[in-house]
């Protein structure tokens, strides 16, 4: 074996083909994409060569900036909302409701499967106000909170907020079977012999769970950035960017600067923000992993 | 301990795997933009294949339904007799073969098939948002279609500037073709793509105004429909006062909206006033395009959209319409086969009554000059232009105007001698209203490129929900017009 895994030939012959394959689907494209960085217009359509002038563009550009802020707030809600949400779920199921685990983990799991469209029209109906009012609506004005009867989705302020309720509701239930199923993992005696020391309940997760839990937090972590960095369908299927550009993701103003505006250059730049965006969110997160290692 | 080693093991198969999923997402984006022009050209490729298999084979099968044995007679080296030039036809269309105009096209096509034997034609689809794209890599690589569907506006220009398309205008004249193209039609399209000849064929002529609830308007005690602005402005006051929601507008669907404020601006300031913006003329931080957006964000502060006009879409704005929710209601003529769906239109035969956009003042923009539109249009190849091209041309528009009258009961733009079997009213009511237009305006987004009007129609909704002054709307209009002429 050890010969067969010195030999140079040998350790080429096993990398090389997957290695070809990922540059194909994987750095050329994006080399690609780098190259239509410097030029403007669409291709076969005013396609001219302009240098760095993208990149400068993308300093001034309000929309782009306006992008990236609605991006990073929402990844920020959503990331706590999954993650922190699963974890309070699945130390819900493990403590409380050990006797309906089955019925509620397959409840809770449920949103996980439904497709994102829709779940975004489920949404738009519970959010409705014209021509009838949709369930939250007529739960405020049922219960006499007629003050806070509005249109949820329709307005700059809220839209956003809403669209975080629904990703959170749809991802809440993958992150807290994952915790759940890290929760089990921890032997019963530890837990015992935490309540013998006199622990209470925050103490006990404090000191005993969340270190033992750490590593699954973070692979949540990873999880749920990588799916809300990427916010593109479920915005798209709930409000389609608007009001005005209130739920415009990063990658949906790409998506319109290089397929509505024909501006497949520029688009390119703000791709490649959004490369540069997961690399950073991806490293910041493994710098937990790597404290773990200290343990 | 075992678990241990396992559970560290799975938890970084699993960061692994996110992490190259992370990777894979945002390259993802990239690749479409990479390969976008060589994936387009294969799929294009194997389409044609297929289609043209499938095609031979449906044209033997099918049975001819329209008979179309004479020639007009008409000017020129093209009257009389086709010759029967041999040529293979290649149309890139957004319709199903049996699907609204792809039925007329394809009737026409099969119909030509037996005036002249040797025309055969390959009818190749493509989704209406892929539309523009496709047509631009096809541009790139030199091979666009005989014939193909376009959109009228600010696209076409970008190709009549790159010297890919036809002069029609010109080969009309040619062919002596040209009455049958009717002048509204005519002009329309000049308009739309300011020139003084045509480079496509229309495939619609809609009329657009406001869409009434008769029993609606009788209980808020209104006698007769608005003609002037200020009695429009009473009328919505009285129905409002009524308890009636007097707008229902798809504000979802923006353009719904956009329509009501270039309503005010075309008739305060005239046909070309979005026009001269655009050619920065004017400026769209001017008053009279401040005053327009204004207005509309005064008549949502007043409650007549009713609450939430932001999340109503054009089909729940016309139901609501339709049901009596709503008194008025802006559309364009197309509405008109939701209000012949009888399970649908609960207002019935006679319940819906359609009236044009009030003046404001006549010397400015008269009551005879509506908001009209082509639809999507028809564009030819410059490459692939050929007699033979000429001769369908020929058949096609002395054709169509009949074919889309006799199928389908609507117009086309073309004159039309055929009477359609069934006419309902609000069919009639269409046809009627079309007739009494002495001259067109266009929509709001006519002139604008793609970037200014996603800006016109995305911060509409914050202009309704009263989060945006009229002012900065207008200045995010102008801003995204700036900042496109950048590029």
């Amino acid at each position: 074996m050890k010969k067969v895994l010195g030999n140079k030939g040998a350790i080429s012959l096993f990398v090389v083909p997957a290695l070809i394959l990922y540059s194909i689907i994987v750095v050329l494209p994006v080399l690609w994409s780098f190259y239509y960085s410097f030029f403007s217009g669409s291709p076969g359509l005013k396609w001219e060569f302009s240098g760095v002038k993208n990149y400068i563009q993308l300093l001034s550009d309000k929309n782009f900036r306006n992008s990236l802020i609605v991006n990073l707030k929402y990844i920020g809600i959503v990331m706590i909302g999954q993650v922190g949400g699963g974890l309070l779920m699945a130390l819900m199921f493990r403590f409380w409701l050990k006797r309906f685990k089955n019925v509620v983990r397959t409840i809770v799991f449920f949103p996980v499967v439904l497709p994102t469209v829709a779940v975004g029209q489920l949404f738009a109906k519970i959010y409705e106000i014209q021509p009838n009012y949709g369930l939250l609506n007529s739960i405020l004005s049922a219960v006499g909170l007629n003050a806070l009867v509005q249109p949820w989705i329709g307005q700059a302020s809220t839209a956003l907020g809403s669209l975080e309720v629904m990703d959170i509701w749809t991802g809440i239930g993958f992150h807290s079977i994952i915790l759940y199923g890290a929760l089990l993992d921890i032997p019963d005696d530890v837990i015992e012999a935490g309540r013998i020391d006199g622990c209470n309940g925050f103490n006990l997760f404090r000191h005993i769970l969340a270190p033992l839990l750490r590593p699954m937090i973070i692979t949540c972590m990873v999880f749920s950035f990588s799916g809300t960095v990427k916010l593109f369908e479920s915005a798209l299927a709930l409000t389609n960017g608007g009001p005005g550009n209130a739920t415009r993701s990063l990658s949906m103003y790409m998506y319109s600067v290089a397929f509505t505006y024909n501006k497949v250059g520029y688009g390119s730049v703000i791709a490649i923000f959004i490369f540069l965006l997961c690399i950073t969110g991806s490293r910041i997160i493994n710098l937990f992993d790597k404290k773990e290692s200290y343990y | 301990m075992k678990k241990k080693v396992l559970s560290v093991l799975l938890s970084t198969t699993m960061v692994l795997g996110v992490l190259s999923g992370c990777g894979g997402t945002s390259t993802e984006s990239n690749n479409d933009t990479a390969s976008e022009a060589p994936a387009e050209k294969s799929e294009e490729a194997t389409a044609e294949s297929t289609e043209a298999a499938s095609e031979e084979k449906t044209e033997e099968a099918k049975e001819e339904t329209t008979e179309a044995t004479e020639t007009t007679a008409a000017t020129g080296d093209f009257s009389g007799e086709d010759p029967q030039l041999e040529k293979d036809f290649h149309i890139l269309s957004i319709w199903a073969e049996d699907n609204d105009n792809g039925v007329l096209i394809n009737n026409i096509c099969k119909a030509y098939q037996e005036v002249n034997p040797n025309f055969t034609y390959e009818y190749e689809l493509v989704s209406s948002d892929d539309l523009r794209q496709k047509v631009a890599t096809l541009v790139a690589s030199n091979d666009l279609p005989d014939m193909f569907v376009y959109e009228s506006g600010k696209p076409i220009v970008d190709l009549i500037e790159a010297d890919q398309i036809v002069d029609i205008g010109a080969m009309l004249n040619e062919i002596g073709s040209t009455d049958f193209v009717t002048p509204s039609a005519t002009s329309l399209l000049e308009t739309l793509s300011g020139t003084d000849t045509i480079y496509d064929l229309p495939l619609g002529l809609n009329v657009e105004g406001f869409w009434y609830n008769k029993a609606l308007f009788e209980q808020a005690g209104i006698t007769s429909a608005p003609v002037t602005w200020d009695e429009f402005e009473e009328d919505l006051a009285k129905l409002h006062d009524a308890g009636i929601q007097p707008l229902a507008c798809g504000a979802a669907d923006k353009w719904g909206a956009t329509r009501l404020i270039n309503a005010y601006t075309v008739r305060t300031l005239g046909a070309d006033a979005l026009k001269n913006a655009a050619d920065g003329n004017a400026s769209y931080t001017d008053e009279g395009y401040v005053a327009a957006a204004a207005k509309v964000q005064e008549w949502a502060d007043k409650g007549y959209f009713g609450e939430g006009v932001n999340t109503v879409d054009m089909n729940t704005a016309g139901s609501m319409l339709m049901t009596g929710k709503a008194a008025i209601f802006y559309n364009g003529s197309w509405f008109a086969s939701n209000l012949n769906d009888t399970s649908a239109n609960a207002a019935g035969e006679d319940g819906i009554g359609f009236f044009n956009i009030p003046t404001v003042d006549e010397s400015v923009s008269a009551i005879d000059s509506y908001s009209m539109n082509c639809g999507n249009i028809l564009c030819l190849s410059k490459a692939k232009e050929d007699e033979a091209t000429k001769w369908f041309i020929k058949y096609f528009v002395e054709h169509i105007g009949d074919e889309a009258m006799t199928t389908q009961g609507s117009i086309k733009g073309y004159t039309y001698s055929a009477q359609a079997s069934e006419m309902s009213a609000y069919t009639k009511l269409v046809l009627d209203e079309i007739g009494k237009a002495q001259s067109a305006f266009t929509w709001y987004e006519a002139t604008m490129n793609s970037e200014v009007s996603d800006a016109a129609q995305s911060n509409v909704q914050m202009l309704l929900s009263g989060e945006m002054t009229p002012e900065n709307y207008m200045q995010s209009i102008q801003d995204a017009a700036d900042m496109s002429a950048l590029n």
